[in-house]
């Protein structure tokens, strides 16, 4: 079974498989591509999102996939689902948000890239959680607009728990990409 | 076609299209569904107390306590001698807002007020989940469950609130809605300070 | 071959070749062309038939629960359906022509 796909291989030559490399890479560029572009229109990082713990449920569980937008001429309200990224820690956090205060700048002497919206100070909550994230924010008295990478719009389930999976055990990932990569080889067209 | 993994891969690639079909016709179909339901809301009482800030033993800060009542009703009749009686004669009613892509409601009373420098502040002060359109019959007389705090730690000189109820529709697939259900009928004032005895 | 001492019966090289034959074939699972068509038309009909059947009955219940359980056991049932080769799907074979003698040798 295995012979026979080396065979394949051989019979189509080495300007075969540089094609289906090239292929291959193609289709990841245009991904990458999308990705990107997805977070040029709503101004945000990461424009997709996958939950990772449970301080948001029973709205959303491990493994749901969030869309995010970060609009810029829009102020966050209380009520808000965000994304936000405490400078230091390695995982944002998906949490709602409890207080907002606009108008008001911890630092001076800073020129905020849009008009409003960015003097604005946040507390946020987990809904699962009894108590605000202040101890969540490493020493900082309140989240800033910098910190957020998006508000929650839009929600499908338990879809990103494959990026989870692999997370959790990385034999996946590999034997998954080591599986693409054989099929685009040696399929033919 | 003709092979078994042949069939699997075709079968499945149009299936998964499909699918996607089917997601994005139910969270569109959710957009179908307009309820705006309206309630009362009512804010009986609130005292401002002393105390100390959460992570500076040794600041001071004043805290608010505010009891209120919450009835939202879709058939209230908004005559000033409804509004009055509000409480007795309401049947507080949430549940239109349940279609079959409502996963729960998340219901929270935010209070409302720009101090007298500009800052406009909004703080949560309560919040409920709601997962059964059984449990969307909304009434209760509560007091906030969040720390009701100001950022210059005293109430003194703070303009009146508005208070208001809002929800936000969370659905299975799709996306989130927000909406407001009752708000306090005029802003109400922050009392004097009071020492705890 | 390794297999054939592998064996414990001692297959001889014929009975095993014919044997891994007869696997593939069963692992391939292959149909014939007209086979292949009902397969698609098969496919194509009840999957599509199956996704907005489910949208309406779900909505007209508002049960997203109606929905996804009888668009799941619609698919199952295709599966099940289209993915064995089922004699139906082999009834037509391709009648080879005769090969003609002695030109090819």
């Amino acid at each position: 079974m295995f012979a026979d796909e080396l065979k394949t291989l051989r019979r189509l030559g080495f300007r075969h498989v540089l094609l289906q490399v090239l292929n291959f890479m193609s289709v990841l560029a245009s991904g990458f591509m999308m990705w990107k572009g997805l977070g040029l229109v709503t101004n945000t990082e990461s424009p997709i999102v996958v939950v990772l713990s449970g301080s948001m449920e029973p709205a959303f569980h491990r493994g749901d996939l969030l869309f995010l937008t970060n609009p810029l001429d829009q102020r966050y309200q209380a009520g808000d689902i965000t994304v936000y990224k405490i400078p230091g820690a390695d995982i944002p956090i998906v949490h709602r948000v409890l207080e907002t205060h606009d108008g008001v700048t911890i630092k001076k002497g800073r020129i905020a890239a849009s008009r409003i919206a960015h003097d604005q100070l946040l507390l946020t909550k987990g809904d699962n959680n009894y108590i605000d994230d202040l101890e969540l924010y490493q020493g900082l008295e309140w989240l800033e607009r910098q910190h957020i990478v998006g508000k929650v719009r839009g929600f499908l389930p338990y879809v990103g728990y494959v990026t989870i999976a692999m997370n959790d055990f990385p034999q996946l990932k590999y034997a998954l990409l080591g599986g693409l990569g054989l099929l685009a080889l040696v399929q033919r067209e | 076609m003709h092979t078994i993994y042949a069939r699997i891969n075709n079968t499945s690639a149009f299936l998964s299209s499909c699918v996607t079909a089917l997601l994005v016709a139910i969270a569109l179909s959710s957009l179908a569904f307009t309820a705006d339901p309206k309630g009362q809301l009512a804010v009986a009482s609130i005292q401002v107390h002393p105390g100390n800030a959460r992570r500076y033993a040794n600041k001071k800060q004043e805290f608010a306590f505010v009891n209120f009542n919450v009835s939202a009703g879709t058939h209230l009749v908004m005559s000033a001698r409804a509004v009055s009686h509000v409480h007795a004669c309401s049947k507080p009613d949430l549940s239109p807002l349940f279609n079959w892509n409502t996963k729960q409601l998340f219901l929270y009373l935010s209070a409302e007020y720009t101090d007298k420098k500009g800052v406009a502040n909004e703080v949560v002060i309560w919040d409920r989940i709601v997962r059964r359109k059984e449990d969307a019959l909304i009434s209760t007389t509560g007091r906030n469950k969040y720390v009701f705090r100001e950022l210059s730690a005293s109430f003194r000189n703070i303009p009146p609130a508005n208070y208001s109820l809002k929800y936000n529709v969370m659905p299975y697939v799709g996306v989130l809605t927000y909406g407001e259900a009752a708000r306090t009928p005029q802003p109400v004032a922050f009392p004097e300070l009071q020492s705890l005895s | 071959m390794s297999v054939v001492e592998a064996c414990p019966h001692r297959l001889t090289q014929s009975q095993t070749l014919a044997m891994q034959a007869y696997l593939q074939q069963v692992f391939e699972g292959k149909i014939d062309f007209e086979g292949q068509k009902k397969v698609e038309t098969l496919v194509r009909t009840v999957i599509i038939a199956a996704t907005i059947g489910s949208f309406l009955l779900g909505f007209a219940l508002q049960s997203l629960r109606i929905t996804l359980g009888a668009f799941s056991i619609a698919c199952v049932v295709l599966y099940l359906i289209v993915i064995p080769p089922w004699p139906m799907y082999r009834r037509h074979p391709v009648q080879w022509l005769q090969a003609k003698q002695g030109k090819v040798q």
